[in-house]
């Protein structure tokens, strides 16, 4: 549910590092399960330089309107236009189709991101 | 101080088929299972099924019971029935409201005559100790007896117009129960005792009433049995409805329905302000010319005083995008006139050229892409007029709408049983 190879905020969302100083954004599979069907998906222009921690984006879904917030400093490569027709590959696959994001990594990556481990205990402690 | 949440007798079942609860009304309560989308089309298109044991069921009985519910109740009993007005009959019901003394809503029901001096009020969740508290009170040395069925009845709505095939397949007498059933009629009763019991019956002989009724504006029933039989039901009509594409459905599907059927929801849409300007204004027994009531009733003074009580009306918006109803307000040219109650999406509909269409609509154009649009409820001081554009904006966004007297059409609420045999 919560790969390894991402690091997450406590705020739901993921960042996957491709390795070449790029990174894929999305919200994780606990957030879209807590969602249910999303139904839009509001996305940043391409070219935007943004910091951790602002607004890129808002996920409507059938019980509410939910603001994104990037992960890491950062500058938008490319934005998913799939989800235009098809927001619902963020339920169905939210590491994979379901991606928001494409970024430059601005510096360093936020140390604040939890890796799966530290998620899942974030997770688990949310719910109770 | 968290309260402990009461259980349907559906509870476990929703549990382990994957529901996600909620908590509404004091009880925990599936708002969907995997998806309300898949749900709320399910519904316009096939059948949905609805736990809705958490609503409250009362018994008023005995000799006076038509002069209390005439007194406490907005409908005139005596001429409520179809475009003739005529007096309500056994095995029919009808929507109205319980005021208090200043016209304020206590509640929104449904109050079936089931024979003469016996009558059943349908309320919603929570709300059946408040309103049998209400209505005993203005009984003032009346001959009736006023009981709360609350949690000793199960309550299932099966929905959609594959739901008459459904029931078809688990009713001993299935022809007999759809011929003469009317939109808002009912016939059975869950008493085994009563004398209507053998109307309506499972294969097995569980006694149950049937209401052709509900709150999606599709057509279907309400379901009404002992609290011990939930649980058979409801697995029954799952499994006869498997090949019909029967859905189980949570709160947010039968939410998005409601509100794209235009019915309010009671404590949301209507509630503590002047019951005068609902969006059904039959809701209220108004004479032909509408300059007075038929009856009085209890809160009618205060509703003939009122001067300047809001009005309560439905909007569509332009594409599937809503706000948070809870904090939105409404703008006219700019300028605030009033608050949002409800802002849902109707999954089942879209505009082609301004013109609204359902999934279901016969004539939708070829090719038209329906992906669903924001509806709902506001509440504002002065009436407008259908057609009138507004903007609803919340903290972080703003979207216009237009105001409407009808959100999805082609609905099946009131099409004629055979047709779906």
């Amino acid at each position: 549910m919560f790969p390894a190879d991402c690091q997450y905020t406590k705020n739901h969302e993921y960042l996957k590092p491709l390795g070449d100083g790029t990174a894929l954004i999305g919200i994780t599979h606990y957030a879209q399960e807590a969602l249910g069907d999303v139904v839009f998906v509001q996305l940043p222009e391409v070219g935007a330089a943004m910091a951790a921690g602002e607004e890129f984006g808002t996920v409507e879904s059938v019980k509410t309107v939910s603001e994104c917030y990037l992960p890491s400093d950062g500058e938008v490569l490319e934005a998913n236009g799939e989800l235009e027709a098809h927001p619902e590959f963020v339920n169905e696959d939210p590491y994979g189709k379901g991606w928001m994001l494409k970024i430059k990594l601005v510096g360093s990556i936020n140390p604040e991101l939890l890796d799966a481990k530290a998620y899942e205990i974030h997770v688990v402690s949310e719910a109770l | 101080m968290a309260s402990a949440k009461k259980q349907t007798p559906l509870f476990d079942w929703h549990k382990s088929h994957g529901a996600n609860l909620v908590e509404f009304g004091d009880y925990l309560m599936p708002v969907w299972y995997a998806s309300a989308r898949n749900e709320h089309l399910a519904v316009v298109s096939l059948a949905g099924l609805f736990d809705t044991s958490h609503m409250a069921t009362l018994r008023v009985f005995g000799k006076d019971a038509f002069e209390l519910l005439q007194w406490c109740f907005t409908r005139n009993l005596n001429a409520c029935v179809g475009k003739d007005n005529a007096p309500l009959t056994d095995g029919r019901c009808v929507y109205g409201a319980f005021l208090d003394e200043y016209g304020n809503a206590i509640d929104d029901s449904l109050v079936y005559k089931i024979i003469d001096g016996e009558y059943m009020v349908v309320v919603n969740a929570s709300m059946g100790g408040l309103v049998a508290k209400h209505v005993a009170e203005q009984a003032k040395g009346r001959d009736v007896n006023v009981i709360d069925l609350t949690d000793q009845l199960g309550k299932i709505d099966i929905q959609g117009p594959a739901s008459i095939k459904v029931m078809a397949k688990i009713l001993r007498n299935p022809e007999a129960v759809f011929d003469k059933l009317p939109y808002f009629s009912a016939k059975g009763h869950f008493d085994p005792a009563s004398t209507l019991a053998g109307q309506v019956q499972l294969a097995d002989g569980t006694p149950m009433l049937l209401s052709r009724s509900g709150y999606t504006g599709e057509v279907g029933f309400e379901l009404f049995v002992e609290r011990a039989h939930t649980v058979k039901v409801w697995e029954a009509i799952v499994a006869a409805g498997e090949e019909f594409g029967l859905t189980p459905c949570g709160l947010a599907a039968r939410d998005s329905l409601r509100t794209g059927a235009v019915l309010p929801l009671s404590h949301q849409d209507i509630g503590p302000w002047t019951f005068i300007h609902h969006p059904w204004p039959f809701a209220l027994p108004f004479t032909p010319a509408g300059d007075g009531f038929t009856k009085a009733f209890h809160g009618s003074a205060a509703l003939e005083k009122a001067s300047d009580a809001p009005y309560t009306l439905t909007f569509v918006g332009h594409d599937l995008r809503k706000v948070d109803a809870h904090n939105a307000r409404v703008y006219l040219d700019g300028k605030e006139i009033g608050t949002v109650l409800t802002c849902a999406t109707d999954m089942a509909i879209g505009r082609h050229e301004g013109k609204i269409f359902s999934i279901a609509s016969p004539e939708k154009p070829a090719g038209l892409a329906i992906k669903g649009l924001c509806c709902g409820f506001i509440k504002v001081g002065s009436k407008l007029a259908p057609g009138t554009a507004v903007e609803i904006k919340d903290g972080k966004r703003a979207i216009q709408v237009v105001i409407e007297t009808d959100v999805r059409p082609d609905r099946t609420a009131r099409k004629a049983l055979k047709t779906f045999l």
